[in-house]
């Protein structure tokens, strides 16, 4: 049973077929469930069949949005696309979505800032190890007052709920660049500033971004609340309105297109970081 | 260490949450409940018309009825939506919802339905109201605030058709507000000049200044009925089970709105217990009664869902539903989704009857024989 020990080496293929079983699973125990269902109710709709999803995800993605019906029923592919329902959806999303991912960069400095200057960090430290113990989502009527139900409210309760972890990691990641190098570089004539973002900062980017990688779902989740609460467009809009009338052929669908986006932006940001610093490993 | 705090919630996620955790509930209720004694399971959601589900429970008139007949009944709280998923996925037997959701939620979905309660219509808990005398004329072009696709999207359809302004719906920008943040964000946000809500978020709107309800549920009477719906499955059950159930609930039912509306602090009192179910106050609670049309009498009831308004009333829904894709985009017609009324009345297909009113048990109760 030598297979189970910590020493075992799996061949490739086993390797392969392992890490897929679980998805196989997955996909048999759903279609073998949701076949007997509709063998018993022709109309059901909590568990969609496969030819059910694809129906709905091509209605999504290729056909025209609500308002305007003549207009892209014709024209290639690619422009029947971009006038989907699918498309709209994903660019209202992805734009929040970028948006607030770029507003994680000042976070990243303002960590940064705080491990390396007493001043700031007595300043700001215990303020957001405070903020970040807050659960956004149960002050939404306070944020309403502060920036309105549009789109910066969206926005803003993904800052609230993300960037104090990515402050307070930033920190932790800082301070633990050892002592000697930051004296070294005194030595060697370095000044404040130099220290701060030649030394420090190059070290530690890679796990930074790697750490804005894992909060890239929370982030999402935030935005799926922020959509959900009060919207015109977006996936949560649309995944929140497809809900009234059990609409899971295309809710399946769009949850799994989103997973896919995620997990693209996830290994666009590990690409970067591998190109940019090809010496770090640890990932 | 790293604080995560900020990632808990992730109860806002889109799944059928509630359907899953009623099958848990179910599977625990069938590992423990006798096998001798069937068993069957109630959901409402917190709502004026629908609150005294709780205090039948809790005031053990239920299970009165109940022991009658030989059966368990539990009743479970649910948010209004996991409600409607778990009926459909067939978790539940019985369920408090409104006449659309009936028709677009189980009967849509192909789980037949049968309406065995008439409970009341909205008599103004629905309102639209807007900020700055605006009038619905000119509504057209503006920001309207409410949850789309609901009974409030469809109360104020009703206001704009019956007001002639039918054709200018078009421009109007609807703004999807979930139910539980829509009373907090209109308030905040003196740009958005027209929500459509239900009490008592109306209620608390209303106390603001410088808004005005135009429009209100009152005016379109009847056609925002509160029915407790069984699957018709259940209650044609071989073993009869299904028939005693419904009896059961039915009996209890109007016991306790005789204890409601019979005058005296004696109805006070219950009353007061009905409003615990939404940590209400007796106030509060009796203000929202006074909007609402509870039919008292199962003789009211019985009225009610035989006379021929109802008819139109579920065209006019039915309509509607099919409109705005609530039947589903499979849906070609709008008869595939056909409601049967009683005397046997057909809208739609009669080879794809979902939707049953029955006032079979209504009429047992106005004849005293429950």
């Amino acid at each position: 049973m030598s297979f189970l020990r910590i020493h075992a080496q799996p061949g490739r293929t086993t390797a392969w077929t392992l890490s897929w079983f679980l998805f196989a699973l997955g996909i048999v125990l759903y279609f073998y469930v949701a076949q007997a269902r509709h063998r018993e109710n022709p109309d059901e709709r909590v568990m969609p069949t496969i030819g059910q999803m694809v129906r709905g995800f091509s209605d999504a993605a290729l056909k025209p949005a609500e308002e305007e019906e003549a207009q892209a029923s014709s024209g290639s592919l690619a422009a029947r696309f971009r006038g989907s329902m699918l498309w709209k959806d994903t660019e209202a999303s992805g734009r929040r979505f970028l948006i607030s991912v770029a507003l994680l960069f000042p976070a990243v400095l303002l960590g940064l800032h705080m491990a390396m200057f007493p001043v700031i960090g007595a300043f700001f430290l215990r303020f957001i190890l405070f903020f970040d113990k807050i659960v956004a989502l149960s002050l939404l009527p306070i944020l309403f007052i502060a920036f309105g139900i549009d789109e910066l409210s969206k926005i803003m309760l993904i800052v609230i709920g993300v960037t104090p972890t990515i402050i307070l990691d930033t920190f932790n990641l800082s301070k633990s660049v050892p002592r000697e190098q930051i004296v070294k570089g005194f030595t060697l004539g370095a000044n404040d500033f130099s220290i701060t973002y030649r030394i420090v900062f190059k070290q530690i980017l890679p796990r930074v971004l790697n750490s804005i990688r894992l909060n890239l779902k929370a982030v999402m989740l935030f935005l799926f609340a922020g959509e959900m609460i009060a919207s015109t467009d977006g996936l949560a809009y649309r995944i929140a309105l497809l809900r009234r009338h059990m609409g899971m052929d295309t809710i399946i669908p769009y949850v799994l297109w989103v997973a896919l986006l995620l997990f693209l932006v996830d290994f666009a940001m590990n690409k970067i970081n591998h190109k940019l610093h090809p010496w770090f490993e640890a990932a | 260490m790293l604080p995560y705090s900020s990632k808990s919630k992730k109860h806002r996620l889109p799944y059928g949450r509630g359907s899953v955790g009623a099958l848990l509930a179910l599977v625990a209720l069938m590992g423990s409940a006798p096998a001798a004694t069937p068993s069957f399971t109630v959901g409402w959601s917190v709502y004026v018309g629908w609150n005294p589900y709780y205090y039948m429970a809790k005031s053990g008139i239920l299970r009165k009825w109940a022991d009658k007949y030989g059966i368990n009944i539990r009743v479970q709280r649910f948010d209004y939506a996991p409600s409607l998923d778990a009926f459909v996925a067939k978790n539940i037997d019985a369920c408090a919802m409104t006449n659309m959701e009936a028709l677009d939620m189980p009967a849509a979905a192909g789980v037949d339905t049968t309406a065995v309660i008439v409970g009341d219509y909205s008599n103004g808990n629905d309102a639209v109201i807007v900020r700055q005398n605006l009038t619905l004329a000119q509504i057209p072009g503006k920001q309207v605030m409410l949850v789309e696709k609901t009974v409030s999207q469809y109360l104020f359809e009703r206001a704009m058709a019956i007001n002639g302004l039918g054709a200018q719906l078009r421009q109007v920008h609807y703004l999807n507000t979930s139910d539980s943040d829509i009373a907090s964000a209109f308030l905040t946000n003196p740009n958005k000049p027209v929500v459509v809500t239900w009490k008592p978020l109306v209620s608390q709107i209303l106390k603001a200044k410088d808004v005005k309800m135009v429009f209100n549920s009152s005016q379109i009477p009847g056609e925002i009925l509160d029915l407790l719906v069984v699957r018709s499955e259940v209650l044609n059950r071989a073993d009869g089970s299904g028939q005693k159930f419904a009896k059961a609930v039915t009996g209890a039912w109007y016991e306790l709105l005789k204890l409601m509306s019979t005058p005296g602090p004696g109805a006070d009192k219950v009353l007061a217990g009905i409003a615990d179910a939404s940590q209400d106050s007796l106030a509060s609670y009796k203000e929202q009664l006074a909007t609402t049309h509870m039919f008292y009498t199962p003789q009211a009831a019985l009225d009610m869902a035989s006379a021929p308004d109802l008819k139109k009333t579920m065209d006019l829904v039915r309509q509607f539903c099919f409109q705005h894709g609530l039947l589903g985009e499979k849906t070609k017609s709008v008869d595939d989704v056909a409601v049967q009324f009683p005397g046997g009345a057909v809208l739609g297909k009669p080879e794809r009857i979902r939707l049953r009113f029955s006032t079979t048990y209504m009429q047992l109760a106005a004849q005293g024989k429950l």
